[in-house]
């Protein structure tokens, strides 16, 4: 038995002609159409606090930030980070959608997700060469910390439970990430 | 993670939308999408031989033959190898047949027997298809399955060669089918 796999083109033809309505919050994952799950406040909040330590690049113009946005991995992968942070654009990204090459990183958030980002969607982000990959894990309260891709996995990899992040030169303590 | 599980609502806008190619052939088996094989000769063969032997079902209006046809049956929509139908004016052009609309679906296994018995026979009595013929190549016999109780047939019977398969008064002998 073979399952059916999409490509990103049939994906988005299936959202503009209303079949993945707006309200299923859903993105595929190596043609697959997989749902999201619903987040809570903790999550929420998490993400709220990773937009104000960031946002001070997004003023400078350095880059800009994607919340739960589609993020093109590869033709039959697009999923939708948490965060993200884009190459500056003058456009923000009106005419084309943004690729793993576009960003410099990427933030999960973490609840009851952490093997599902760390086994199925970190690997898909190492092999789109995003250089930076956060998972906050708002279980254990720690961070894990990916840089240098190489095929399906990161070289580096850490986790932080104090200290600092760093991305484009801005170090952000942990603790200010985690709600 | 949880797959998306496709409607067949979903699935007929899907196609509609033009989503899949034309030559891709997919039933939607209880939410996904899965891609059929491609039918060899002898599974060819062996489809026309019974649609021969059937033929005086339609012939005298008594049922229609419906080859590799989509059958909507509960939330899925399979192509059995045929089904014969309650006979309808307009040949089911108004609406897709349905699993209340089968007298009979032959299913021919060559590589596809463990999927034919257990993903797609359960869904057929589920539904209430009547009667469900299971031609295994390999295992040369006919595998006969009737009364449907939830997801299992009450009646099964292992017909081989020499012996005569039977339906509507239209006698088919096994070994043609082998």
């Amino acid at each position: 038995m073979i399952r059916h796999r999409f490509s990103v083109e049939d994906f988005h033809r299936m959202a503009e002609a209303g079949i993945l309505s707006e309200d299923d919050r859903v993105e595929l994952i190596r043609g697959e159409v997989v749902e999201l799950s619903p987040v809570g406040k903790r999550h929420m909040a998490a993400l709220k606090r990773l937009m104000d330590v960031l946002f001070p690049l997004q003023l400078e113009r350095r880059a800009l930030l994607q919340v739960q946005d589609p993020l093109r991995l590869s033709p039959d992968t697009e999923p939708q980070p948490d965060l993200v942070l884009l190459a500056y654009r003058e456009d923000f990204y009106r005419d084309r959608m943004p690729e793993g090459q576009d960003a410099f990183l990427v933030v999960e958030v973490a609840d009851t997700s952490l093997n599902h980002d760390l086994e199925v969607k970190l690997p898909l982000y190492a092999q789109a060469g995003v250089p930076q990959v956060w998972v906050v894990d708002l279980v254990r309260d720690r961070v894990h910390v990916f840089r240098n891709p190489k095929g399906e996995a990161y070289q580096e990899a850490r986790v932080l439970e104090d200290g600092e992040l760093e991305v484009l030169g801005l170090k952000v303590p942990v603790k200010e990430v985690l709600p | 993670m949880t797959r998306h599980k496709v409607s067949l609502e979903e699935f007929h806008r899907m196609v509609e939308a033009g989503v899949f190619p034309e030559d891709l052939r997919l039933e939607l088996v209880e939410g996904d999408l899965v891609e059929m094989s491609p039918i060899g000769k002898r599974h060819a063969a062996k489809v026309n031989r019974l649609l021969a032997l059937l033929l005086p079902l339609p012939q005298s209006g008594k049922a229609l033959i419906s080859p590799q046809n989509p059958l909507v049956v509960g939330e899925s929509e399979l192509y059995p190898d045929l089904a014969l139908l309650k006979p309808r004016p307009d040949f089911y052009e108004e609406r897709l047949p349905e699993a209340s609309d089968a007298l009979l679906v032959v299913e021919v296994a060559d590589t596809t027997l463990r999927y034919d018995l257990g993903t797609k026979l359960p869904l057929y009595a589920k539904a209430g298809v009547p009667e469900v013929w299971v031609v295994d190549l390999e295992g040369g016999r006919v595998l006969v399955h009737r009364k449907p109780q939830g997801e299992a047939y009450g009646e099964v019977e292992a017909l081989g060669p020499g012996e005569v398969l039977e339906f509507m008064g239209v006698e088919v002998p096994v070994e043609e089918l082998l």
